[in-house]
């Protein structure tokens, strides 16, 4: 058994090697050319140092020749085995390698006609044949024109030199003759020919495409001085003629005719005299050795402009790019941002918002960095993904402004490895698991079926080679630290979706052999990609039209920051920031002034609502305004619990916070930062080392860490400089080690789970309307809404006593738990939840009205007083922590509308709900939202950055209501007990155009016996006059029985009678309905 | 800045308070109670003009700069009810909708709280219209500073004695301490009660609502010629007052068959019970700090878990109420067992008055809450005693005072209840109104 798996792996193992091979040789020309451009890069290299060596005035003759035999290996073929030997006049200078080989180029030195010297390059060992011996062509050209180069060099020198004894006798006859001295030196200087002009013979040469280049950068610096002579000049070549029929008619459908090459050569003349006349000497020079320095970044640039390049060349140019010496610096900065643009492209992403910040955040050296830590096929061209490229991004602007922020100094962010999006296809392909592709097409009830399957499938499935051994390298990078495996798609890139908690993120332990680590690191990475199959995700975006995307899943993996105590692993906190408040406690805190959300341990129970479990919630803007005020209050909303990693089991575990840092109290680092002492009424710093920690009643506050250090202020700044960079607002995931904060992942708020902003709508007509508000809105949406349950404040003061107060109260607990959940609203005066003075509210408790939705206070102006609202205090978290929303209204305020009057005119729906409470039908209304608009709903839209929130009737949904029920009907048939073979919707429900008394047709293949079929007409019967009897109350329209079942046997099916052909014709569409499999 | 208001009878509005034109009025309760007994007392009109209103009231301004260097301008309030029995006593709240009838009718409670006690107090309330969750804790200090400053003068620890109430904390009576003290030049720790005892809070703070509950408890039963240790009786509550209240009556040989508690988890409450008495310290033990009892671990400890409310249909010798108010109302008060006898009120107004008239007829004696729960008020007054002399008690010496003053107290109600054949509670008020009545007689106010 051992043997066939090894055997199985190995041919994989081949089979991916020639694969490979393929690909090599497919890109093949691509390379072949680049390689052309390096080697001519070399060559001009050469030349530079060449022409900089002979410039340098200081040096003799001897002293540049010693020094010129060491720059000429680079620029061959093989350098590292290349030596080079110039002889001239009985004097040698060679490199240090130096030996006389069989493998030999060489060019005579001559000056005045006569052969004076000669440059020798060797090989040292034997290369495959070439045009000239081992060497190339290109190699001959470029070592006559060093030759050359020596030649004019040594002469000119000599020239000097005779000039120089001229000079000097001059010099003399001047003194002899004093005043009547000619200057001589200005002639002498334009006889001299340039080291540029001798660069231009060279380049004419040798390489006539770079003097191309330049004659093209010279023609356009000079168009840049605004040299009217270049204008005239390039008018002559592309004459703009406007008068000219000819020439309109030509630049519309032909190409200008292209200049012969004498034509350019003249012009190129042109230009460079043009120059010689404006620029002077020296400065041409230095524009020749920037142009040619910023040559070096070609090969990177023609790279990174190509579409769809494998990640190994990337990384490979990137590192020879950073080879060269210097290099940074004398890249021109148009280059380095297209080839920056190109290569955020390339792994982040093509929106062009995400562009324009990055492109000046990132440097061209991070790239370096960031490959290193990338793993995917080396031949795809995956992105990264949504995740790392936020994040990416993030650290980047926070690591610019920690070198001069003080505060932002200590931000550290965890070791970070990318795999790219395309990792997901190789592996699909790899394991044959191509039919996944089609699940998103797929019914819901049928993914959802399939998930498990899918997700047993994947992870009994295999990586590719490459692959596992990229996951090698990080598990041995990221030591024995946890690691957290996070989705990164190419969706949740893009704004506006919330796309944020639909994938996985899973943990890994990371403990074992190293077998066993990238073992389950591998079975992470497969449920998360599981994951971009499952049904929530694949909903989402059916419901936004993102299906057709091309979906790929990127994966970000982290290590865990954090301390090891006992058995556990855990950062000392951990939470998210939100840089927009979408849940305030106090008028006094603006969405601007944001919120934190914080937990001890590991911060899953601060991105996810827990409900049995409150984070601290504070705004680090307003750090002074606490949610919970009293001392009472704060102890009853303290973590209780926190998750940690138990790295003994491997297993996540929710464990009782305060036990653990009882129990490890002087192993956690900082632990002082988090907890408090409750005593007497008083909760006080946990500073004291005389502490008796073990009695203590030790609550978990974060006081210390929001009065006495910079959290809160470090938080703020990130938050901040965040929201101006990116431009949209942002939330970020941190831990703390204690001693340390990380920053682990930024994303645009929009993204954050819940919030998700919809724009009030504009179009609804007045009667609709049952309030409308701008004042303390946050986002939020509430919909399906069938009940209002309004405690009328003018009744509810008018009340004489107490104890009917309480019972209103009572009337709201009951019916907290009859009316539907989650689909009736709170509206009623003033303070929810009032306690001592209850008259300013009804005195519920959390639990009587936590099957709500929404609570609205309404505050009545009374004899010019608006009473101040609670903004739901009394329980504030539990609303936050079970998304029950909040919103205040002020009738009668310009900007706020409520229009009580709907809600009188109907029928008040208590006694029919509850009985005994007859007395109270003036004071408590339970209005169903069908009542004034047969099947309609109520919704709320709360647009926070708007700042306003509109509540109105929604026309029924005919179709939705029947889906649901035929939900419910699949859910309650047996199929096995009625001998039905399948059941499909046909007609108006499946059309979607079902209206308020249509029928819902069913068609039932049956195969079971006489006695099943009358039981199971007698079955729809019933649940045919049960909907009838819903649907009346909806909408008010009477019909006898909503199903219509057609039963059809497979005889009808042979037959192709009518009803079957609905199955059978490929014209008829039908949708299967998935039942309960068995009971 | 600071008005002192004279007293305006009926008109007597001073524009700081919203005003109360309909519906519940606690103040006007409060009145109708008084005047109920004052009929019986036969008090003169007099008298009856005097303690239907307070003595004093004050309000001022408080400007604060707020911490994003605004400025804010807050109402501050004192009522002083009446003082002819000594400083006047009561809470300091932070209410956003402070009313001021609600305050008046406090002040008038407190006055006759502390006189049913037999302690030499009056009453008081006060506070400042604010709502602290929109407040930071630097504002709030300025604020109590604030209300100081302008109050100080007509306070103090032999004039009137501020305690903790709704929304303030021990934490706000040292501000308001330390600002009197910087004021006067002096240490007056006897200023305000509600103290930590390391800044002369008093010993035996905790215990002392629970406890005093059970000393008067103990002397009815004796009275009825009712075993103590024969006797059951169901809690309502598991807090403070609950747990010392059951820890003294099963010290006492009684047995409690259930406690009541709110489930944090579950939202909802639940009623502990077991035949043979709860052992008070293995439930504490499965309590979090909450005051829910653990429901799982409750049950493997023998306990049976019942629905909240059922703390008041077990067939028991007494109920305590010690938890909500309303809790006995008309509907469900004939749901309570034949066999309970005595009905002794831990929380405030937890049983209606129609409720009271049924188990008045049925024979149940009620202690009401104003007498049942005055340990607390007690214990401050101890604590002010303490800290006036600047010398302090053991905890068992407070606790034997607690006992002698409670004891004392309910032999003078429960005497008078008897003479005058009057329930408890009318026979706590008429002896609460006739001392007050009597001062200012000898004072000479009316």
């Amino acid at each position: 058994m051992t043997m066939e798996t090894t055997m199985a792996d190995k041919t994989d193992f081949t089979k991916y090697q020639k694969k490979d091979d393929q690909n090599t040789a497919g890109i093949a020309p691509n390379g072949t050319m680049i390689h052309e451009l390096k080697e001519r890069v070399k060559e001009l290299n050469c030349f530079y140092r060449i022409t900089k060596i002979i410039r340098n005035s200081k040096l003799s003759v001897d002293e540049a020749l010693q020094e010129i035999v060491k720059v000429i290996p680079p620029a061959w073929q093989y350098p590292e085995i290349t030596c080079v030997r110039i002889y001239l006049e009985g004097r040698e200078f060679k490199t240090d390698n130096f030996q006389q080989t069989n493998w030999k180029l060489d060019s005579n030195i001559i000056v005045d006609e006569k052969i004076i010297g000669v440059l020798e390059v060797f090989y040292l060992e034997e290369q495959s044949q070439a045009n000239e011996g081992p060497f190339l062509t290109e190699e001959r050209k470029l070592i006559d024109a060093i030759a050359d180069l020596l030649s004019k060099f040594i002469e000119e020198r000599r020239i000097k030199e005779e000039l120089e004894r001229q000079r000097q006798k001059l010099d003399y006859v001047e003194k002899m003759m004093k005043a009547e001295g000619e200057p001589l030196a200005k002639i002498r200087s334009d006889e001299k020919k340039q080291d540029w002009e001798v660069i231009l013979d060279l380049l004419a040469k040798t390489d006539p495409r770079t003097l191309l280049r330049l004659t093209r950068k010279m023609a356009y610096h000079l168009y840049r001085m605004e040299n009217e002579k270049i204008t005239t000049l390039l008018n002559k070549i592309t004459p703009v003629d406007n008068d000219s029929a000819a020439v309109n008619w030509r630049s519309v459908n032909m190409s200008t005719p292209r200049e012969d090459l004498e034509t350019f050569l003249s012009i190129q003349k042109q230009v460079f005299e043009i120059a010689k006349e404006s620029i002077p000497a020296d400065v041409i020079s230095t524009l020749f050795a920037n142009w040619m320095m910023q040559d070096k970044a070609r090969p990177l640039l023609l790279m990174s402009q190509k579409t769809g390049i494998p990640l190994v060349e990337i990384a490979a140019e990137l590192n020879r790019f950073f080879d060269q010496e210097d290099v940074e610096t004398a890249i021109s900065l148009e280059d380095l941002m297209s080839i920056k643009t190109a290569l955020i492209r390339r792994f982040f992403a093509e929106r062009l918002e995400y562009v324009n910040v990055a492109k000046t955040a990132f440097e061209l050296k991070d790239f370096l960095g960031i490959v290193d830590h990338i793993v995917g096929p080396a031949q795809g061209a995956g992105k990264l993904g949504g995740k790392a490229s936020g994040v990416l991004l993030a650290e980047k602007l926070i690591r610019e402004e920690m070198k001069r922020n003080p505060v932002l100094k200590n931000i550290n962010f965890p070791i970070s490895w990318y795999i790219t999006s395309d990792t997901i296809l190789s592996f699909i392909h790899y394991n044959d698991l191509d039919e996944v592709s089609h699940v998103k097409y797929l019914d819901p009830l049928e993914i959802r079926q399939e998930q498990p399957f899918l997700e047993q499938m994947f992870k009994s499935s295999t990586f590719p080679f490459e692959i596992v051994e990229g996951l090698r390298k990080i598990i041995r990078d990221f030591k024995d630290k946890p690691v957290i495996v996070r989705s990164s798609s190419l969706l949740e890139d893009n704004f506006g979706y919330a796309f944020s908690g639909k994938y996985k993120s899973l943990f890994v332990p990371n403990i074992g052999t190293e077998e066993q680590r990238i073992c389950s690191l591998m079975n992470a990475i497969m449920e998360v990609y599981a994951s971009t199959f499952g049904p929530d995700p694949i909903e989402y975006r059916r419901e936004r039209g993102l299906l057709d995307f091309n979906e790929e899943m990127g994966i970000l993996i982290q290590e865990v920051v954090g301390t090891q105590v006992g058995p556990y692993f855990m950062p000392t906190f951990a939470g998210v920031a939100f840089s927009r408040n979408e849940f305030r406690w106090s008028p006094r805190i603006t969405r601007e002034d944001g919120m934190v959300r914080i937990v001890p341990g590991l911060g899953t129970r601060a991105v996810d609502r827990v409900g049995n479990d409150y984070p601290i919630l504070i705004s680090p803007k307003r750090p002074n305004l606490l949610v919970n005020t009293l001392v009472e209050e704060r102890v009853k909303y303290s973590p209780r619990f926190m998750d940690v990693i138990n790295t003994e089991t491997g297993m996540i575990e929710t464990v009782d916070a305060v036990q653990v840092f009882k129990k490890y109290f002087d192993d956690l680092p900082k632990i002082n930062d988090v907890i408090s002492v409750h005593d007497h009424g008083r909760l006080i710093n946990a500073s004291n080392i005389l502490m008796d920690i073990e009695n203590a009643d030790i609550v978990i506050t974060f006081q210390h860490l929001f009065e006495k250090t910079e959290f809160l202020e470090q938080i703020k700044q990130i938050l901040g400089l965040l929201e101006e960079k990116i431009g949209v607002p942002v939330d970020v995931e941190f831990a703390s080690s204690g001693n340390q904060l990380y920053i682990l992942q930024c994303r645009p708020q929009s993204q954050s789970q819940g919030i998700e902003r919809k724009p009030v709508p504009k179009d609804i007509p007045e009667d609709r309307k049952l309030f409308f508000t701008k004042r303390y809105v946050t986002t939020g949406n509430i919909e399906n809404i069938e009940y209002i349950v309004y405690v009328v404040p003018e009744e509810y003061t008018n009340l004489s006593k107490r104890e009917q107060m309480q019972r209103v109260a009572k009337i709201i607990s009951e019916l907290n738990v009859k009316l539907p959940r989650r689909k009736f609203i709170l509206i009623g005066p003033g303070r929810w939840g009032s306690r001592g003075d209850i008259k300013l509210g009804v005195p519920i408790r959390y639990g009587d009205i936590n099957n709500s939705t929404l609570i609205v206070e309404i505050a009545k102006e009374k004899e010019g007083y608006i009473p101040e609202l609670s903004f739901g205090t009394h329980f504030f978290q539990d609303l936050v922590e079970s998304n029950i929303r909040y919103l205040p209204l002020y009738p009668g305020q310009e900007d706020n509308l409520f229009n009580e009057q709907i809600l009188f005119d109907m029928e008040n729906k208590l006694s029919k709900v509850l009985q005994g409470y007859k007395n109270f039908e003036s004071v408590v209304k339970v209005i169903s939202i069908s009542d004034m608009l047969p099947g309609g709903t109520l919704s709320v839209i709360m647009d926070g950055e708007a700042n306003e929130a509109l509540a109105y009737i929604k026309p029924a949904d005919h179709l939705t209501w029947r889906t649901m029920k035929i939900e419910e009907i699949a859910q309650a048939l047996d199929p096995d007990l009625y001998g039905i073979q399948g059941i499909y919707l046909i007609g108006s429900t499946k059309d979607g155009s079902a209206g308020p008394t249509s029928d819902i047709d069913l068609l039932v293949h049956f195969k079971g016996t006489e006695e099943q079929k009358d039981k199971l007409m007698a079955w729809f019967d019933e649940w045919g006059k049960k909907l009838a009897k819903e649907n009346k109350e909806r909408t008010g329209f009477d019909t006898d029985a909503l199903l219509d079942v057609h039963i059809i046997t497979d005889e009808d099916i042979k037959k192709k009678s009518s009803w079957a052909s609905h199955i059978t014709s490929p014209y008829q569409t039908v949708r299967k309905i998935t039942l309960k499999k068995g009971i | 800045m600071q008005v002192k208001q004279d007293l305006k009878h009926e008109k007597g509005t001073t524009g700081v308070f919203r005003k109360e034109k309909e519906g519940f009025n606690p103040f006007k309760m409060a009145q109708q109670q008084f005047d109920r007994i004052a009929d019986h007392l036969e008090l003169d009109e007099q008298t009856r003009e005097l303690l239907r209103f307070p003595l004093r009231e004050y309000s001022f301004s408080i400007p604060i700069h707020m911490d994003d260097g605004s400025m804010k301008v807050f109402r501050g309030f004192r009522v002083q009810h009446n003082d002819a029995r000594g400083p006047c006593k009561g809470g300091i709240r932070f209410h956003p909708q402070e009313t001021q009838d609600t305050v008046r009718a406090l002040s008038m409670w407190m006055t006759w709280k502390c006189s049913v006690a037999d302690i030499p107090l009056g009453g008081g309330k006060g506070g400042i219209i604010c709502d602290p969750h929109n407040l930071s804790e630097r504002e709030q200090e300025k604020l109590c500073r604030g209300w100081v400053r302008q109050i100080a003068r007509d306070i103090g620890p032999v004039r009137d004695v501020p305690a903790p109430d709704v929304m303030t904390s021990g934490q706000h009576m040292l501000w308001i301490m330390d600002e009197y003290e910087t004021i006067m030049g002096g240490q007056y720790p006897g200023l305000i009660t509600g103290k930590p005892v390391e800044l002369g809070g008093s010993r035996g703070r905790t215990e002392a609502t629970g406890y005093g509950l059970i000393y008067i408890l103990r002397e009815l039963l004796k009275e009825m010629k009712m075993d103590i240790t024969k006797t059951t009786a169901a809690l309502q509550g598991f807090g403070n007052v609950a747990r010392y209240a059951a820890e003294l009556f099963i010290q006492y040989g009684g047995t409690i068959v259930s406690v009541s508690c709110w489930d944090q988890t579950e939202n909802s409450t639940y009623c502990y019970y077991k035949k043979t008495g709860i052992n008070l310290e293995e439930l504490v033990k499965i309590t979090d700090r909450f005051g829910t009892i653990d429901k799982k671990q409750a049950e493997k400890l023998g306990y049976q878990v019942m629905p909240g409310d059922d703390w008041l249909t077990q067939d028991v010798d007494i109920l305590i109420p010690a938890a909500l108010e309303h809790s006995i109302i008309e509907e469900n008060v004939q749901q309570i067992k034949p066999r309970v006898k005595v009905v002794i009120c831990g929380a405030n107004g937890p049983i209606t008055p129609e409720a009271e008239d049924y188990l008045e007829k049925k024979g149940v004696v009620v202690i009401p809450d104003f007498l049942a729960n005055a340990g607390g008020v007690v214990c401050s007054y101890f604590e002010q005693v303490q800290s006036n002399q600047n010398y302090y008690w053991t905890k068992e010496e407070v606790l034997g005072k607690l006992d002698n003053k409670m004891t004392d107290a309910f032999y003078k109600v429960w005497e008078l209840s008897k003479r005058k054949k009057v329930r408890v509670s009318d026979a706590a008020y008429m002896i609460a109104i006739s001392r007050v009545a009597e001062a200012c007689k000898m004072r000479g106010w009316v």
